[in-house]
């Protein structure tokens, strides 16, 4: 019964969002409130049916209900709990439901806490959410149904896949997805505003902080995505340039810029049409990259050609909405008023500059991933294009960025003095000219690049800094008063800094990490000693390990540092007889943000092949992110973006995402 | 009979949310003003010149932009006047109350399954099924085997379990195993090699073959592996070499061996005159034939092989073929019931229902 | 300034960017991208050694040796001609004979591939999109590749056996 109300709650939730993407456009079409309120009710219904639906499904998942196709083939009844929960988006079809559920839940909160919205403009913005979320509902029940079912089920599940049962692969989707999905409310938000032919000045105070949400999630998704490849893959990397992080970066990159031209719109009107252009183009990409991983057009045409169903699908959908949002765009912009002036050197100027760099960095990477694509369609011909690529196109660009990054913060709205903020930024750059000749001189002369590349990552921290001096009065008023003027500054001050600093932080890790990564790779016995970066690194004994369901070649390795003992390491070759598989369990030893890192290869008469590496600063690679999204919470929370809109009625605050 | 119930009520709650509003009368709205963001906005304007964010007169041209964007919104809230339609109330009633029940009930029908209940695996082994008792077994020693995997015995007793019940892929992972744990032996080559042969359905692979020839290896008289050996040849299109590798075995075999039929069967097929004519033979026979005598020889195939598949419902590759037979012949509707049929057959065995489906994907007859 | 020149001086900054967008394009894709091949194209089109691609393939069964200090050499196939490969380093955990493999490196002047990446993903449903479909022009492919976990390791050999 449970399989089969968790479906039926899919049809109605179906069946609401077909209401809820009519019934209140016609309301606001002839000014009727009652009929714009049903986006409010069904929006909320809906959300409620897709949960529960989701919530039939990880149930049936969790009591291994194998009379359900989706859970027959995805699950196993010896899987540990953890990952028979993950295992439910751990699937097609189970993450495709993830996602609609997320997309409800967003429309909910649209519905629950959008009060203060204009009735127009909220009905509208519900009715665009509810024609996504009916796309998708119909591509689930058709295509990708997680509620088949068997007649006489099999006794056991298919799927016991031990390199899948891991932490880091079952939390980051669910964040990549509020990410991606989180940007469709700010897509809602542009085709609504595009239908109205309107701009409310409500508008943006209520796409920025949805905008914040997404892109936290996103940035959190990401890192969590690329720190899992770097431990779980046993090659150290963590980036890897491949379409599918591509199809992550690329919304990443929009919505960053979407959030900087939608200051300038919350502050000053201006930028309308180019933001809404920009809120349309982040979810395309999102939705563009749902397409890419879903359709399985990147991992092989063949599946593509195979079962097609699935991929035109999306594709469809894929086109109706950018397509439909897009001619929108081009019949309605020229209605929408121009906003307010500003010189080109001014803050406005400052985040114009940011979004040109980040949407042609974007654009740049969306060359780069579906150029193949295109050209094999096109002639035939099969090429990869790999980190060289990007390396060469995206880093030049990101470059100029960087530079301009501390300069925005310092600069005054409507027309900013370069100047003065260069004088302001004087003791960044002494800073960051310090940092550079100290490793260039360290590095003997060395290429000059990666010194230069960490000048410029510590000038974006301590420009940050400055701007926090500058505005608290450090260093020039008491203490006292400089503390009184901290706590007075805006949270989104704080939040600002704390993002750019992340931006530097990530870059000095990943500098770090890609110039002064030494490896040692070789096969090594019983009391062979490695030295790498210092480190001396002793294999004192391999041993065979009977483990739950596997056997594992464990080694066991000594690290000393200048004859003095730090600390064991035991990374290990795990195999699965029973599944004919094996995993290689990689082991990190953390010293402050560098990292040491052993993986095994194959063992052949006593000796093992062993690959170590030392990663400088390596952490700082995630750290950086973390500080970013830490920036957009901090960002989030303040109360200021709450004051546009009025009171609230009775929602309680803790529970304004939005506001 | 709950699970209507259930589906009534969640039908109900969903029509309830559609209705609700629509009976409200007009509330007094507490429309999201937007001379409130302007005034705000005046206010954050005070608060960056006090930081020395924007330039004094700077300041004072965006004070003017947003006064005039204040006083246009002033208009602008006056405007919309709300009315009530209520020929499009009653439409929405009427769309929400009958046609919502009926569209979900329409869409569900087709995909659902309302008559199958809920098999958590808690319960089921608790009252074992009695349909399936080997399932079950297997299951369990399959459990125990991933728990330890090292039990060289259990795999030994799982292998040729799977190998019958037609999960090729896995009786060769047993047998790798059992090969492993239980050290090298000329049977459990000749088994693996079989699993092998089976799993790319009776084709003697060349890694099969490598394992024949280990087998023969360890132990010259290997029956098995022996007929294997000259199949391999045979499907090479080496026939002779078949013919005396199976004469050999013949020769030096005990009157009374329980393989004697099966090689001579094999034998005679190759090399005697009357040999039962092969698929292609027909075809080619076929070609000459009037079409009533063609047709008549088809459907005769085909019933043979549909009732051969009643009694044993095993064979998928047999399923595949009739269903495709029949479909060659235009009979959609033989050929749907045909597929319910071998659904049937096969349902217990999770491998073979995916052998199946597969194959019904390439026949464009899915679902 | 007026409204017209500082549209003017936004317009011109963006041209600028997007110039050097296009040049940076254009640029690192004279340089940095890789054609694939299989051994049977690497003989019809005489790819100079030093040249670097992406070869596919299959590992052939029974060619892979071991030298050492983790030196490997293999012979990749795509059933019409074979190509040996020689590679130093560790090899991925789903590295195997008969399996699909991708390696990128170049032709040394006798002939032999020199890989310095023998590619491997942590999916082992993931089978690189050229090779797949490489393998299916050539008809060692059977359906369902890349749908199903189980069968790629069966399928893979028989592509080979056949």
């Amino acid at each position: 019964m449970i399989a089969e109300a968790g479906h039926y709650a899919l049809v109605l939730a179906l069946g609401l969002a077909l209401i809820q993407s009519t019934v209140p456009m016609l309301g606001a079409r002839w000014h009727d409130a009652a009929l714009m309120n049903v986006a409010r009710s069904t929006a909320l219904a809906q959300l409620l049916f897709a949960l529960a639906s989701f919530a039939a499904l990880v149930t049936l998942h969790v009591t291994s209900d194998f009379s359900v196709v989706n859970v027959f083939e995805n699950s196993h009844s010896l899987k540990p709990l953890i990952y028979k929960i993950t295992g439910v988006w751990g699937n097609h079809e189970g993450s495709m439901l993830l996602w609609v559920s997320i997309l409800a839940l967003f429309g909910g909160l649209v519905a629950a806490f959008g009060n203060n919205l204009p009735l127009s403009l909220r009905a509208h913005v519900l009715a665009v959410q509810a024609w996504i979320a009916s796309a998708f509902y119909l591509f689930i029940l058709i295509t990708s149904n997680p509620f088949l079912r068997i007649a006489n089920p099999p006794i056991e599940g298919r799927d016991l896949n031990p390199v899948l049962q891991d932490i880091g692969l079952a939390v980051h989707p669910p964040m990549l997805y509020l990410g991606y999905v989180g940007f469709s409310i700010s897509f809602s938000f542009a085709v609504a505003a595009l239908i109205e032919g309107r701009i409310d000045a409500a508008w943006a105070r209520w796409v920025r902080p949805w905008t914040l949400v997404a892109w936290i999630f996103l940035t959190l998704g990401i890192a969590m995505g690329s720190y899992w490849a770097y431990y779980e893959l046993g090659w150290g990397g963590w980036w890897f340039w491949d379409p599918v992080e591509n199809a992550s970066l690329m919304p990443w990159l929009a919505g960053t810029a979407l959030l900087h031209s939608a200051v300038v719109m919350e502050k000053r009107n201006a930028l309308k049409v180019w933001t809404i252009l920009l809120a349309i183009l982040t979810f395309s990409l999102s939705l563009l990259g749902t397409f890419l991983v879903r359709s399985g057009v990147l991992t092989s045409v063949h599946a593509f050609a195979t079962d097609p169903t699935r991929g035109v699908f999306i594709l469809l959908i894929l086109c109706t909405f950018i397509g439909g949002s897009l001619t929108l765009y081009a019949w309605r912009a020229s209605a929408l008023k121009q906003g307010g002036l500003f010189a080109p050197i001014s803050r406005e100027g400052a985040l114009v500059l940011n979004n040109l760099f980040l949407t042609t960095a974007c654009a740049t990477v969306f060359i780069g991933t579906l150029y193949p694509l295109a050209l094999e369609v096109l002639t035939g011909d099969k090429i990869s294009v790999g980190a060289p690529f990007f390396n060469l196109t995206f880093a030049p660009l990101f470059v100029p960025l960087m530079i301009a990054v501390p300069f925005g913060p310092l600069l005054a709205w409507k027309r900013g003095d370069l100047l003065g903020a260069a004088q302001r930024l004087m003791a960044a750059g002494i800073a960051a000219l310090i940092a550079f000749a100290v490793l260039w001189a360290w590095t003997r002369g060395g290429s000059a690049l990666a010194p230069l590349a960490i000048g410029l990552a510590v000038f974006v921290i301590a420009g940050a800094l400055c701007d926090l001096a500058e505005r608290t009065g450090l260093f020039r008023a008491p203490v006292a008063t400089a503390v009184r003027r901290a706590r007075g500054l805006p949270r989104s001050t704080w939040g600002t800094a704390f993002a750019h600093a992340g931006v530097g932080v990530a870059l000095i890790g990943i500098v770090c990490e890609t110039t002064w990564n030494s490896e040692y790779i070789g096969s090594m016995k019983a009391g062979d000693v490695a030295k790498i970066a210092g480190y001396e690194v002793e294999l004192d004994s391999l041993a065979q390990r009977q483990g739950p369901n596997f056997r594992e070649m464990v080694a066991q390795f000594t690290v000393s540092l200048d004859g003095r003992r730090l600390s064991e390491m035991t990374p290990s070759k795990r195999n699965y007889p029973a599944r004919g598989s094996s995993t290689t369990e990689a082991a990190l030893l953390t010293r402050g943000v560098s990292q040491l890192y052993i993986s095994l290869g194959d063992t052949a008469d006593g000796t093992i092949a062993v690959r170590i590496y030392h990663k400088p600063l390596v952490l700082l690679i995630w750290f950086g992110p973390v500080l970013m999204a830490f920036g957009g919470m901090l960002s989030l929370s303040d109360r200021r973006l709450r004051v546009g809109a009025p009171k609230p009625a009775r929602a309680p605050r803790g529970l304004q995402p939005a506001e | 009979m709950t699970l209507w119930f259930v589906f009534a009520l969640m039908t109900a709650a969903a029509v309830f949310a559609v209705l609700l509003p629509l009976g409200r009368g007009p509330r007094p709205q507490s429309d999201g003003s937007e001379a409130a963001v302007y005034k705000d906005q005046l206010a954050e304007i005070d608060r960056d010149v006090a930081a020395s964010l924007i330039g004094p007169s700077e300041a004072e041209a965006a004070r003017v932009e947003i006064g005039r964007r204040l006083l246009a919104a002033a208009d602008h809230q006056r405007d919309p006047p709300m009315a009530s339609n209520i020929f499009l109330r009653r439409s929405v009633a009427i769309v929400a109350l009958v046609g919502l029940p009926i569209a979900a009930i329409a869409l569900y029908l087709p995909l659902g399954s309302p008559r199958l209940g809920d098999f958590p695996l808690a319960e089921r082994t608790r009252v074992p099924d009695a349909t399936q008792p080997l399932d079950n077994l297997v299951a369990q020693v399959e459990a125990h085997l991933e728990k330890n995997p090292t039990d060289g015995r259990g795999w030994n007793v799982l292998a040729p379990v799977l190998a019958r019940l037609g999960r090729y892929d896995d009786a060769v992972r047993a047998y790798h195993n059992s090969i492993t744990y239980n050290g090298d032996s000329a049977a459990r080559r000749a088994d693996l090699g079989e699993a092998l042969t089976g799993a790319a359905g009776g084709v003697v692979t060349a890694e099969a073959k490598a394992e024949f020839e280990r087998a023969v290896a360890l132990n010259a008289d290997e029956v098995k592996a022996r007929y294997f050996l000259g199949l391999a040849a045979e499907q090479d299109g080496d026939t002779t070499q078949a013919a005396s590798m199976w004469r050999a075995m013949l020769a030096t075999a005990p009157p009374d061996a329980p393989w004697r039929p099966l090689v001579q069967a094999a034998l005679a097929r190759i090399e005697g005159p009357g040999a039962p004519a092969l698929p292609d033979a027909t075809v080619a026979a076929a070609k000459d034939m009037n079409e009533t005598d063609r047709n008549a020889m088809i459907h005769g195939m085909v019933d043979r092989l549909a009732s051969r598949l009643k009694q044993n419902g095993d064979d998928v590759e047999g399923w595949l073929r009739l269903v495709r037979a029949y479909m060659v012949m235009g009979d959609r509707d033989k050929a749907k019931s045909a597929l319910t049929d071998a659904r049937q057959a096969v349902a217990n065995d999770a491998e073979r229902l995916r052998q199946l489906n597969e194959g019904l994907k390439n026949l464009g007859l899915d679902g | 300034m007026t409204r017209k020149q500082r549209r003017l001086t936004m317009i011109g900054g963006s041209l600028t960017v997007l110039a050097l967008a296009v040049a940076l394009v254009l640029n690192a894709m004279r340089d940095s991208i890789v054609f694939f091949s299989t051994p049977g194209m690497v003989a019809e089109k005489h790819i100079l050694p030093g040249k670097r691609f992406r070869l596919g393939g299959l590992v052939e069964n029974g060619s892979l040796v071991r030298g050492d200090n983790l030196a490997v050499s293999f012979k990749v196939s795509d059933g019409n001609a074979t190509l040996p490969v020689a590679y130093k380093g560790i090899l991925p955990d789903l590295f195997r004979e008969g399996q699909g493999v991708v390696a990128e490196g170049a032709l040394d002047p006798s002939g032999v591939f020199r890989a310095d990446t023998v590619l491997a993903k942590h999916d082992e449903n993931y089978m690189p999109r050229d090779l797949a479909d490489a393998l299916k022009k050539q008809g060692h492919w059977k359906d369902d590749y890349g749908a199903k976990t189980d069968d790629n390791a069966k399928q893979a050999k028989q592509g080979v056996s056949q």
